[in-house]
């Protein structure tokens, strides 16, 4: 412990809403070095947005509340920071890329000069040789030197993103926070943004937490992932881990899709029910209600269980070695079409 | 009368947006035609005009060239009442969730809004009705209907957007990436209740997207776009069993895989990047050298095809419409693409459609 670039311990956090809470993360705990990826998954609204906002420092003012937990980067605490010294650790040592690319724009400001800005704000070097770097920026993802001069409107949706996926590596940041950096994106020049993280967690040993809810896309390039259920990690482990060894059953259910996993199955299994509601969310395992596996006892305390050093899941229920549960179901266990 | 009128009817529209540099050719001749109840997916690379074209046929923008028939009426130069009627009977849901509602509005008003200005409904009661029945259709909350936008995660954000386009009923709606911000579970549901609604009402979908395994589920057929042009219009069948047009493999092979064993055997987009503006005449992909079927720069020009060709079609690509045309990419061996890498594909494909939807 302690030599982590990220730690992030017992993280809790409330937005109020009409009056109500909406508890949107409730305890997370996980740490990351540096030059390592983390992807974190989870369903719409699950709170893996307001987890990299916490970790920058930018939830709203008025409605959000961290009210418990540490986050400490480079074994400094981020909370205890003033909002001046956030002011040097946002962008020079952590980044975000923005799930929404319109909020982080500029609409008044060439497209290039908002990547010049970025560039010229953390190097020094002179304005030609700034303006040839942001045309770079531009041409590594994908959108030719000749548009520097357009105005983000004129840009397509994906080609937003990418400009802003060209903003925040521009700083070569020592932390990456990318939310959904990617859906907007067509696989071909999802493969091209994909390379160039990589490309730069390597040059640059950056640390990077990719938010996704596609898993292909973890699987092409995470180290670890934490699979996030109603604010709570309900598994955790090296990729490995999870995609050879799923346990948690709402992970079953978001895994039990894999093609590759469900060879010779036609019909593949799905999660029933909606997502949670976070004001008013249910006793004891968040997932019960939707779970296959579910007994009176889930409503009680939920223990974690550890299946190897790396690998942790929150549930009763122990996994047979053959995969299947205490109670004989089979997991992901679902017709077959 | 005899002659079948088809719902809405695409005529060689283009559409090219002077910027600094030049002329941005951001839909270049597309042609196509939807019947009532079907849906046509529209794929391509992150800028190749299909916002822009589901724009013009929406007429939030107007075409350089070309025509949009709705039911047989040139509806490309509507104005004023007439083109309220068609703002009622073309909806669209927008890519992005965030910036297409209005920040100031709560969820309820946004929903209720195209109903207001339809004048359909006599009295508030039944308005408020028919806003929470939508909402209830699309999965809103009840607790979430007072709430602004920006207190949504961004799928929920969406179902707005999918309910305010949903709400008065129209003939066509175009999707555009409505579900690209969705996880899978919910996307599931998206898909669905589109698909429901469809069987219900009747509407015809033009749905744009990146993900092909979204695309197979519910299109019925497909066109792929490349810098403006339709390189591709096929059944979607016929498509997933055997694409033609180069651009279309490599999208293909881009797909991330979810075997962490296997290292992904991408067919990588060489040469220069994608540049609408100004193109030169030939094969859009001809200066990208990245064609694994262009044998040289005279094949940059579309072969000679059975019809004259119009001046404005010269830069098309060799094979569109028509599958059965020859065409010189498809006299290429297949071989540039392994085979069992191919099939895989495919199994992915039919994999991902069936899942959880
Ligand atoms: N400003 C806010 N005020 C009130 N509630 C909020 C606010 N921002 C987020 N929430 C709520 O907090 C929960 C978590 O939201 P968050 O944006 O972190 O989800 P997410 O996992 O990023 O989802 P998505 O995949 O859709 O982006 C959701 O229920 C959301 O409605
Ligand atoms: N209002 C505008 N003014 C100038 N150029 C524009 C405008 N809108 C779009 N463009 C340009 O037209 C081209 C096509 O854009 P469009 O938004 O249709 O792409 P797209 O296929 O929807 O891409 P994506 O998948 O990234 O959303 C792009 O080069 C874009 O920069
Ligand atoms: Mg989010
Ligand atoms: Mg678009």
């Amino acid at each position: 412990m302690g030599n982590q670039f990220l730690e992030v311990k017992d993280l809790e956090v409330v937005y109020t809403q009409n009056k109500k809470m909406v508890h949107a993360v409730n305890g997370v705990s996980f740490s990351l070095g540096k030059g390592k990826t983390l992807g974190i998954v989870g369903e719409t609204g699950a709170g893996k947005t307001t987890i990299s906002k916490a970790i920058m420092r930018i939830l709203p003012d008025v409605g959000a509340r961290i009210t418990n937990g540490e986050i400490y980067l480079n074994g400094e605490s981020v909370l205890d920071k003033s909002e001046e010294e956030m002011l040097d650790v946002r962008g020079k040592v952590v980044s975000m890329i923005f799930q929404d690319p319109m909020t982080a724009l500029n609409p008044l400001m060439t497209v290039g000069d908002q990547i010049l800005e970025v560039i010229e704000l953390h190097n020094d070097c002179d304005k030609k040789e700034a303006v040839k770097l942001a045309g770079d920026m531009l041409e590594m993802v994908g959108i030719p030197r000749v548009r520097y001069k357009e105005y983000p409107h004129q840009f397509s949706g994906g080609m937003k993103q990418r400009v802003v996926i060209a903003m925040a590596l521009a700083c070569n940041p020592e932390l990456l926070l990318a939310d959904e950096p990617t859906t907007a994106l067509d696989v071909t020049v999802q493969a091209q943004v994909l390379g160039l993280i990589r490309d730069l967690r390597e040059k640059y040993d950056t640390a990077l937490i990719l938010i996704t809810h596609d898993l292909g896309v973890v699987a092409q390039t995470c180290d670890e992932v934490a699979v996030i259920y109603a604010g709570q990690i309900v598994e955790y482990g090296t990729k490995e881990d999870l995609f050879d060894h799923p346990t948690h059953p709402y992970t079953l259910g978001l895994f039990g899709s894999l093609p590759g996993m469900a060879e010779g199955e036609k019909r593949l299994h799905s999660i029933v029910g909606l997502p949670p509601d976070p004001t008013n969310l249910p006793e004891g395992c968040k997932f019960w209600p939707r779970c296959p596996h579910m007994t009176e006892a889930c409503k009680g305390e939920i223990p974690v269980k550890h299946l190897s050093e790396t690998h942790y899941y929150r549930c009763l229920k122990d996994r047979n070695p053959d995969g299947t549960f205490e109670d004989q179901t089979k997991p992901g266990g679902n017709e077959n079409g | 009368m005899g002659e079948h009128v088809p719902l809405l009817e695409v005529k060689n529209v283009k559409k090219y947006f002077k910027v600094s540099s030049g002329w941005n050719h951001a839909v270049d001749d597309v042609s196509f035609t939807l019947e009532r109840g079907r849906t046509i997916g529209v794929v391509g690379e992150s800028g190749c005009g299909k916002s822009t074209l589901g724009r013009i046929i929406c007429r939030l923008l107007d075409a350089t060239d070309g025509q949009v028939l709705l039911n047989g009426e040139d509806i490309t130069h509507a104005k004023g009442a007439k083109l309220k009627k068609i703002h009622e009977k073309i909806q669209i849901v927008f890519q992005d969730p965030y910036s297409s509602l209005n920040p100031r509005l709560r969820i309820e008003s946004t929903v209720m809004e195209p109903l207001k200005n339809s004048h359909r409904f006599t009295s508030a009661k039944a308005m408020n009705e028919e806003a929470n029945k939508i909402m209830e259709l699309v999965g809103i909350d009840e607790r979430l209907r007072q709430s602004y936008p920006h207190e949504l995660d961004g799928g929920r954000r969406q179902r707005v957007g999918i309910a305010r386009a949903l709400a008065l009923n129209p003939d066509v709606i175009v999707c555009d990436e409505p579900v690209s911000a969705l996880d899978v579970s919910v996307q599931a549901q998206i898909l669905n209740l589109l698909m429901d609604l469809q069987e219900k009402m009747g509407s015809a979908y033009i749905f744009v997207t990146h993900d092909l395994g979204v695309v197979r589920h519910i299109a019925n057929d497909i066109m792929v776009m490349y810098l403006g042009q339709a390189v591709e219009i096929a059944p979607t069948e016929v498509l997933f069993k055997r694409t033609l047009h180069p651009y279309t493999k490599a999208l293909f092979s881009a797909i991330p895989s979810t075997n962490i064993h296997e290292p992904m055997q991408r067919i990588q987009l060489k040469g220069e990047i994608t540049n609408p503006i100004n193109p030169k005449p030939g094969c859009v992909r001809a200066d990208k050298s990245s064609c694994s079927r262009c044998p040289s720069p005279a094949a940059a020009s579309p072969p000679a095809a059975s019809t004259p060709r119009k001046p404005a079609s010269s830069r098309r690509c060799w094979k569109r419409w028509n599958r059965t045309t020859s065409c010189s990419a498809a006299a290429i061996k297949r071989s540039t693409i392994e085979k069992g890498r191919e099939k895989r594909l495919w199994n992915w494909f039919m994999t991902r459609a069936n899942t959880a939807f």
